[in-house]
């Protein structure tokens, strides 16, 4: 019995010290896929690198928030607090994007002949 | 009866949890909350400004940020978060002496990071990209680089306009700063640029050439800023401080941003530090024991959700 309490703990061991490794591994990895987009190297777009490192900054919040916060084993007693609340997180950005982020720009082809802003022209 | 409903309710009803944990749960989900309006603001104004101008929104070389720092900061994160989560390991395990050895990793891990962003804050300093400080606006070139849209002239001058008073701003700033740079030892040659630069602004010199028959007006805030920026970096290739304030369009904003997220996260990172100093004494006077296994797995929550925050703070300001 206590040999497999035991084993128990030293699996909970080697699980962190993995997400430790993968964590490290992975900022390794956003740091080298910024690098690869530099201008001067483009050796893959920006738009590639900003997907790879948005990608592993969410697996490595995933991997800190299952394993290091224990919601793996606590998962279905606290979801009901993290769904609503994430989802509130996200409606926050998004509420704002249509009125800011899409509008036209100053600097951005017109959709329609161009009509200056004065009318002098 | 009453009684008989009562001790039946507690034991079947509420979330199978520690309280604690619960009421942490509930504190971090405000905290989620509050760093998202942080960093969703951020996520909107940049990508609110025009992306495919001659001006867009800095990036971390023209604000001095240096992406290796910020991943040198992120890995000590990270070995902290390792740390606190094997110190709540040894105290469920009722190792106390290992509890207080990692405990006392995570205090000095935290401390680096501290240490790190201070050195940051710093260099934000001597290069004054501060809030309110930077010019707003350069000259928009003749022709634009590939991929990018010439304003039309019209909308040069209605983002000029609405430039102006921040550029006058900018302009007496960097003044004073030309003032100061001519009473410090430099070399020779950047002084002679600064001499000149400072010339260029004064609109009495301007005066005197228009007596001599050659009339040449002062800059204005965007020919300031343009020619500031050529100094600074000859200065920074020449390996000379110089403390003048660049001109980066949307400078403030990001420094505002910028300071604001890694602001707050510093100070719950200090927090943070707080409570592991408590530890550490409560161990040091013996009042540690495996009976704190709850309140440490409490404080590596908080410390974890202070990891997860940077671990997206690290690519929005350093990398994208």
């Amino acid at each position: 019995m206590t040999e497999t309490h035991d084993d128990s703990h030293d699996m909970r061991v080697k699980a962190y010290f993995s997400v430790f490794i993968a964590l490290s591994i992975f900022t390794a990895v956003s740091f080298v896929a910024n690098w690869a987009a530099h201008p001067e190297r483009a050796w893959i777009t920006p738009h590639t690198s900003f997907a790879i490192i948005l990608g592993v900054a969410v697996v490595k919040a995933v991997l800190v928030g299952m394993i290091f916060m224990h919601l793996k084993f606590d998962w279905g007693r606290v979801y009901f607090v993290i769904i609503p609340i994430s989802i509130m997180a996200m409606m926050m950005m998004m509420v704002l994007m249509p009125d800011i982020v899409i509008a036209w720009q100053p600097g951005q082809e017109p959709l329609e002949p161009a009509v200056s802003i004065t009318g002098t022209r | 009866m009453t009684q008989a409903v009562h001790e039946h309710s507690e034991g079947h009803m509420g979330i199978p949890l520690p309280t604690g944990k619960v009421a942490m749960w509930l504190f971090l989900v405000t905290e989620i909350m509050f760093f998202t309006a942080l960093i969703g603001t951020y996520i909107i104004l940049r990508h609110g400004t025009p992306a495919n101008s001659p001006h867009a929104w800095p990036t971390p070389h023209q604000v001095h940020l240096v992406e290796w720092i910020g991943a040198l900061n992120t890995f000590v994160l990270i070995c902290s978060s390792f740390t606190v989560v094997l110190a709540h390991h040894a105290a469920v395990k009722g190792d106390m002496k290992t509890v207080m050895r990692h405990i006392g990793i995570t205090l000095a891990l935290g401390c680096v990071f501290l240490v790190v962003k201070a050195y940051e804050y710093n260099a934000k300093f001597q290069h004054d990209i501060l809030p309110g400080h930077i010019g707003e606006s350069l000259p928009y070139p003749e022709k634009p680089a590939e991929g990018k849209i010439q304003l039309a002239e019209s909308q040069a001058i209605e983002r000029e306009k609405h430039d102006h008073p921040v550029g006058m701003q900018y302009f007496q700033r960097v003044k004073l700063q030309l003032e100061a740079i001519k009473k410090s030892s430099i070399p020779a040659e950047l002084k002679a640029e600064c001499e000149k630069l400072l010339d260029d602004m004064n609109p009495a010199s301007a005066a005197a050439q228009a007596q001599a028959g050659a009339f040449r007006r002062p800059l204005n805030p965007a020919e300031v800023g343009e020619r500031a920026n050529e100094i600074l970096e000859k200065a920074e290739k020449a390996g000379v401080a110089l403390h003048l304030s660049p001109a980066i369009p949307f400078g403030n904003l990001w420094s505002s941003c910028y300071f604001a997220m890694t602001g707050f996260h510093a100070l719950h990172v200090f927090g943070g530090l707080v409570i592991f100093v408590v530890i550490l004494l409560m161990g040091l006077v013996g009042k540690l024991g495996p009976q704190h296994a709850n309140m440490l797995e409490l404080t590596g929550l908080y410390w974890h959700f202070v990891d997860i925050v940077w671990i997206f703070l690290f690519p929005l300001l350093y990398l994208v």
